[in-house]
């Protein structure tokens, strides 16, 4: 089969990108099932190109850049690009804010699976978020109730467009019971997220030695903000002066200039280290100094990439008390310590009960490491490749 | 977990028994890889004693099957309790999988 994927992917620093490229990474390994992937991508900025590399072992890759973020014709652009490639099944790999931040390019870019619906494509969407789970205050979108609400009730109706794909894949159990107890969803299912990481016979390293180090991981700014674990980090430094916070990663694309804001709030925070963008070669290290990783949420969009990682890379996290996440540790087998999610006092505990105790530190990072190689993210694919199998028996004459 | 291994009109047939996560998986792993390796295209996995299944524990499932059908054969899961036939509707691998309601029609399925 040839299959297309709305996606970002790096270089681009979309939202998404990281999974899009593990997603990638292993589907084109799968020569039995996929004859092409063409990978239907935001513009780079400033006119850059996105490199092509092509294994002749592995499924060929072909890059079309045919959309914009915030552009507010993404859908016709998607759907003529869908045209001129003619795959067998698109599959998107997105949120509810991956067209765009504005309301309006957000919006039209979500039609975009229906649209293909309608010229008869079999159309999957790996849809990372829904709406129910959303907080829009923190998110950058909604100012005010009614504002929120009515943002609510397009998210609702963009929701059933989406629903129009033959199939709508989440990452957590609640979101298919939300899917189909609310809209009366025939067609979501459940598909893991994956670990990023490829099973190895290495041995995991939750407690790496060096300066005590909290790290975070991501792009910040709406719901993940990282101005909690800065206060935590200062409380947390009265007893352990030489620990050292690790924010890696850049703005959200709906919060430029947030970073910068927060460095010159805390500036006088000693030990506190911003890396910016985290290219992929630099991730092992990243997350091999940590001794903790931290996800300093206000609200959360679905399972996390991050959480993941982490596992793949055997470390204790620190998480949120935080419905999703609790299911998903409760589902998947992680294991956290757990924090108020609006209390620096609660962080700071948490974090403490990890680096103040070996013991625990390698107990949860072991247990994680166990999770997140339970189902690497190539097995995931498989099953995408089951279900895509499924979708084009049904149009095949019997 | 439980596991016990026998064979119906010369189709392997594995029962498993109590529950199937992700640190019980590298032996059923290790044996639908040797039954397919030794020729065996179709398998029956038997899970009426089996009372939770995570997605590690699926995906083992998937594996298997994808295993037999690249070898022409195919692999059928038979007598589902109640938790595990939620777990196999939620990923709809329900409609990839041949799923039938006891051993003795899983192994005439073939």
């Amino acid at each position: 089969m040839r299959i297309a994927i709305v996606t970002t992917h790096p270089p681009s620093k979309g939202s998404l990108n990281e999974y899009a490229y593990h997603f990638v990474r292993f589907l084109k390994t799968k020569v039995e099932n996929v004859q092409e992937i063409i990978l239907l991508l935001d513009e780079l900025p400033q006119g850059g190109e996105y490199p092509s590399e092509q294994n002749q072992a592995q499924v060929p890759v072909r890059s079309v850049p045919c959309w914009r973020f915030n552009a507010p014709d993404n859908a016709i652009q998607i759907r003529r690009a869908v045209r001129e490639v003619n795959p067998d099944i698109v599959l998107f790999n997105i949120q509810f804010a991956s067209f765009g931040d504005g309301k309006v390019s957000a919006t039209l870019g979500l039609l975009t699976p229906w649209l293909l619906k309608l010229d008869g494509r079999k159309v999957v969407v790996l849809l990372h978020n829904i709406m129910e789970t959303v907080n829009l205050k923190s998110a950058g979108f909604g100012n005010n109730p009614v504002l929120e609400a009515v943002i609510r009730l397009f998210g609702n109706i963009i929701t059933r467009f989406i629903l129009k794909a033959d199939w709508v894949a989440v990452t957590i159990p609640k979101y298919v019971e939300i899917l189909e107890s609310k809209y009366g969803a025939k067609n979501a299912l459940l598909a893991p997220h994956g670990s990023f990481e490829e099973p190895t016979d290495a041995e995991p390293n939750p407690m790496p030695g060096g300066k005590p180090t909290v790290m975070t991981f991501g792009k910040f700014g709406t719901y993940k903000t990282v101005d909690l674990l800065v206060e935590a980090h200062a409380v947390l430094l009265k007893k352990h002066p030489d620990m050292r916070l690790v924010i890696a990663g850049t703005d959200s694309p709906n919060a430029a200039g947030y970073l910068q804001g927060v460095r010159e709030r805390y500036a006088h925070v000693p030990n506190v280290e911003y890396t910016g963008y985290v290219a992929e070669e630099d991730v092992p290290r990243i997350f091999g100094e940590a001794w903790v990783v931290a996800f300093p949420y206000t609200s959360t969009t679905g399972s996390s990439g991050v959480l993941h990682q982490a596992g793949g890379y055997g470390k204790a996290v620190v998480l949120p008390n935080l419905g999703d996440f609790a299911e998903l540790v409760l589902e998947e087998g992680y294991d956290a310590e757990f924090f108020e999610p609006t209390s620096s006092t609660s962080l700071a505990e948490s974090i403490a009960k990890v680096i103040e105790h070996p013991e625990r530190q390698q107990e949860i990072g072991l247990r994680n490491y166990t999770a997140a190689n339970g189902l690497p993210i190539t097995e995931v694919v498989d099953w995408y490749l089951i279900h895509f199998e499924e979708l084009l028996k049904k149009q095949q004459p019997s | 977990m439980e596991i016990i291994k026998s064979s119906r009109n010369n189709i392997p047939v594995l029962q498993l028994k109590g529950r199937f996560d992700a640190h019980e998986v590298e032996p059923v792993n290790a044996w639908l890889a040797g039954q397919t390796q030794a020729g065996s295209a179709k398998i029956v996995v038997n899970l009426e004693s089996v009372n939770f299944i995570d997605s590690t524990a699926l995906s083992t499932l998937v594996r298997g099957l994808k295993l037999c059908r690249e070898k022409g054969g195919d692999l059928h899961v038979c007598s589902l309790q109640q938790p595990v036939r939620v777990i196999f509707e939620l990923t709809r691998l329900d409609k990839a999988f041949d799923i039938f309601s006891g051993e003795e029609d899983a192994v005439k399925g073939f």
